[in-house]
């Protein structure tokens, strides 16, 4: 095969992947796994809620479409010319198949035991290929109003909710990945065509195939299928976020549903915004194992405020976010959240990191990042996610690796300001 | 040692103890899973669940919780669980521990060894003070036990199931909780629960799984040198028998969303020569995107964003559930009961056939690629004395024939109909402050 692939590897771990960019943008990835029965893939756009406001690639004018859009586009994708769905291709071909959006992509992935290249062909064609009526768009309005409502009766999902209209003052991502009732019943057709056009361009878009497969092979049929499409270059998409202030908009935020205990979750923003590829990565890194060290199950802080009965073990600490946002959210159910919130600020500051807990939250990270492979499901969450962000997924090991305790302490310092901070809670409704 | 079945488990099972081993390089980590059988009981329940977590708190060698976490840490991040689980009217005690193959670290440790050194510790050496576990840990555990059982009221959608469940069960093992109820956890004391553990490690059938690259003989021989005299087998699982016909029970809560969940009979367990006419039944009905209940209740009618049917082939029942606003209940159970009464009637299309049979295909050769999944179905089988998995069950599957369904859907028999909705006062508007 003639065409410019690319092989990377990490020995280490006994990981590889075959890399290869087509002539409209798309790029192509594949990572072997010997031995599986399924290959699972996914067709991704660096496309996600937060993308609400964008420069039309076309005409260059701001468009500000409806809140919940870019997960309104991901159910109609199904949605084919002349009746049926993808859904029934993918069943014919004995895969399944599923989408997601989160804040800042949309992927598209099928599963299957057989007729791989068929079921690649699927997933490209579907996703290649709009259809929008009034009537198939006013549809599924009735059944993503259902899913909205069903989120509404999460309290977890409520808790999280509610930090980010606290944390955020202006950035979209302080807006519910499906939107609302409200502004899903404004989507048009033509707002969905305008969203497509922009965002599903194949150089916004990677596709990734995790499996017991020939990776030329699949590059080559991949290329077969893109090459008749005629897709010509397009320019990188930009979208526009407002500016976001340092401080947060609301340091409380409460809400009361039928729960029977509190959940708290407090939350600090990420200032030091803007970052990509390596920085980031090593950002991310330093903020989660600074989070493991500090209130980790292995953590004195810990122990202790289990060991009060302030926290269970579904205790979490975690920092997430891409280039323009990122936030740390640490909570769970708690009898007292107050207290907890009180103990939690007074340590997070001053709790003491030694050398000793760095090595073992490394040693920690590692395993967890090799256990990663096994899971083609995880592996393509956090590929694509690291790919949209410019980060190689090899260059992990090695920059946590690097990491030292004074990187940790500066995180700390940096990252836990009060000005920063907002709190969540959801509390038992009195019956 | 003995089996090597069509299930790619070696192993043996002597007098209620046993082991199975799934040895692959298929997977980058080793995972361990030992389970003590439990005969459900509503006296024992919060017992058996409270026992893993306090087992988890600390051993001999590793005496507080923290330096067992640190001790996991330090073994690249391994994770262990120890939990309670349930299949049927069993209650499992389960000691779960996942840790990276040795090949893929600095050094090359033999990660196995290291992995059932740690589970034997936790098993055989818990941290004891006189005649009972260490009062605070029994005390905070209890604690965390009662709240737990209490969040169940947190997830709707568990909540309507359970509670549906519960509803046919009427006080039978299999309807009860593998929580155990909050009032039965206050007068366990460090010292019962003690007493407890040593009943189960005597008589408790016990087995422990394990899936990656493992030497079989190394599980082996380490089986034989854990683990005393023991119970009998394992008695088998009783399946569920029909206490109420059309049955239809509404609960009240502040909810955004109704849930309708509606339980029947079908008399077929897993080890039935029908099982696999039965899983083609749920099947078309409501296991797929393509399935009946979705196209009729999700994409025709815009009724809900889920509707499916699934099986619990330990104790021979279907569930049907589906997420809908409270006044849509009545076509929302019209609906599902015309897609019954088409499979009653053979109204099964070759698509609908044809996408079934692929789709179970596809599920169950995937089932090889996931530890978990692997354990979860060689343990179904532990428990219920047989049944086809693999191969094995997709022949079985491609015999099944339009008459056998026929056959199977007229078996199935309503029992209850659960319906979770809204308060009477209507107005579902949660209370929201910002400060």
């Amino acid at each position: 095969m003639s065409l410019m692939t690319q092989t990377f590897e990490n020995t280490e771990i006994g990981e590889r992947r075959i890399q290869a960019v087509l002539p409209s943008g798309l790029t192509v990835v594949v990572i072997p796994r010997p031995g599986f029965h399924k290959t699972f893939a996914t067709f991704a756009t660096r496309y996600g809620s937060i993308d609400n406001a964008f420069h039309d690639p076309k005409t260059q004018a701001v468009v500000t479409v409806p809140d919940g859009i870019a997960h309104f586009l991901e159910h109609k994708m199904f949605e084919k010319e002349g009746g049926g769905d993808a859904f029934d291709d993918f069943a014919r071909l004995g895969a399944s198949s599923n989408a997601y959006t989160d804040y800042t992509s949309t992927t598209f992935l099928f599963q299957t035991t057989s007729h791989v290249m068929e079921n690649l062909t699927t997933l490209l064609d579907f996703v290649q290929r709009p259809y929008f009526t009034e009537a198939n768009v006013n549809k599924e309005k009735g059944i993503i109003e259902q899913e909205i409502r069903m989120y509404l009766d999460m309290p977890g999902d409520r808790l999280h909710s509610n930090l980010m209209r606290a944390l955020y003052v202006t950035h979209p991502v302080r807006i519910d990945i499906a939107g609302s009732v409200e502004s899903i019943r404004t989507i048009t057709p033509e707002d969905l065509y305008t969203c497509y056009r922009t965002f599903y361009h194949p150089s916004n878009m990677i596709l990734l195939v995790i499996g017991d497969v020939d990776p030329e092979q699949i590059i080559a049929e991949v290329r077969r299928n893109q090459e008749p499409k005629g897709y010509g270059l397009q320019g990188p998409v930009v979208p526009v976020y407002p500016p976001e202030p340092a401080g947060v908009k609301e340091k409380h935020v409460e809400k009361s549903m039928v729960v029977s205990m509190p959940l708290f979750v407090m939350g600090y923003k990420n200032a030091q915004t803007g970052l990509t590829g390596p920085a980031l990565l090593r950002q991310e890194i330093t903020y989660g194992l600074m989070w493991q060290m500090l209130c980790g199950k292995s953590s004195p802080l810990f122990q202790d405020l289990y060991g009060q009965g302030l926290i269970n073990d579904r205790f979490y600490a975690r920092y997430g976010g891409s280039t323009t946002f990122g936030f740390s959210a640490l909570g769970g159910e708690t009898p007292q959240p107050e207290l907890l919130e009180e103990k939690l600020t007074q340590a997070l500051g001053r709790a003491p990191l030694t050398a000793a807990d760095l090595e073992r939250a490394k040693k920690r990270e590692i395993g967890e990042f090799i256990g990663l492979f096994q899971n083609p499901e995880e592996l393509a969450y956090a590929y694509n996610s690291l790919f949209f962000r410019g980060i190689d997924i090899f260059d992990y090991v090695d920059t946590a690796m690097a990491l030292t305790l004074p990187d940790i302490e500066q995180a700390r310092a940096e990252h836990l300001r009060e000005s920063q901070r907002a709190t969540s809670v959801i509390r038992p409704q009195d019956n | 040692m003995s089996i090597a079945e069509e299930s790619g488990f070696v192993g043996e099972m002597h007098h209620g103890t046993g082991w199975y081993c799934f040895p692959t390089n298929r997977f980058k980590t080793i995972t361990l899973h030992a389970f003590w059988i439990n005969q459900l009981s509503q006296e024992e329940a919060a017992l058996g669940a409270l026992l893993p977590h306090v087992m988890q708190r600390g051993t001999k060698k590793w005496p507080t919780f923290q330096i067992m976490e640190q001790t996991l840490e330090s073994l690249y991040g391994a994770a262990f669980r120890a939990d309670v689980g349930k299949i049927g009217d069993k209650q499992l005690l389960s000691f779960h521990l996942e840790i990276v193959s040795g090949q893929y670290l600095p050094g090359h440790p033999d990660t196995l060894a290291l992995g059932l050194e740690f589970l034997q510790e936790v098993l055989d050496h818990p941290l004891t003070e006189g005649e009972g576990f260490r009062a605070p840990v029994v005390e905070q555990e209890k604690d965390l036990l009662r709240r737990q059982i209490q969040a169940l009221i947190n997830d709707k959608g568990q909540y309507a199931l359970t509670r549906l469940v519960e509803q046919m069960a009427d006080g039978r093992p299999f309807g009860l909780r593998k929580l155990g109820r909050a009032e039965d956890i206050e007068r366990i004391t460090p010292e019962s629960l003690l007493e407890y553990y040593r009943q189960v490690r005597r008589t408790r059938p016990f087995v422990l799984f394990a899936v990656g690259n493992v030497d079989p003989e190394a599980v082996r021989k380490f089986m034989s040198g854990t683990q005393g005299e023991t119970a009998a087998g394992i008695a088998p699982i009783v399946p569920y028998t029909q206490r109420f016909h059309n049955r239809t029970l509404i609960e009240r809560q502040d909810v955004r969303q109704g849930k309708v969940d509606i339980g029947y009979h079908t008399g077929i367990t897993m080890t039935d020569a029908r099982y696999p006419a039965l899983m083609m039944y749920a099947g078309i009905l409501g296991g797929f995107p393509h399935s009946k209940l979705f196209l009729n209740v999700r994409e025709r009618a815009s009724l809900a964003y889920y509707a499916y049917a699934r099986l619990d082939a330990a104790i021979g029942s279907m569930l049907v559930g589906a997420g809908i606003e409270f006044e849509d209940f009545d076509p929302a159970v019209r609906i599902i009961g015309e897609q019954l009464d088409a499979m009653a009637q053979g109204d099964i299309s070759d698509q609908e056939w044809e996408f079934t049979l692929r789709a179970f295909e596809n599920d169950i050769l995937s089932e090889e690629d996931s530890a978990s999944q692997l354990i979860g179905r060689q343990l179904e089988h532990t428990l219920m004395g047989g049944g086809l998995s693999g191969p094995g069950l997709i022949q079985a599957l491609r015999a099944v024939t339009v008459d056998q369904v026929t056959a199977v859907a007229k078996m199935v028999s309503l029992d209850t109909v659960f319906f979770l909705t809204q308060s009477e006062d209507g107005d579902a508007a949660g209370k929201e402050s910002v400060q």
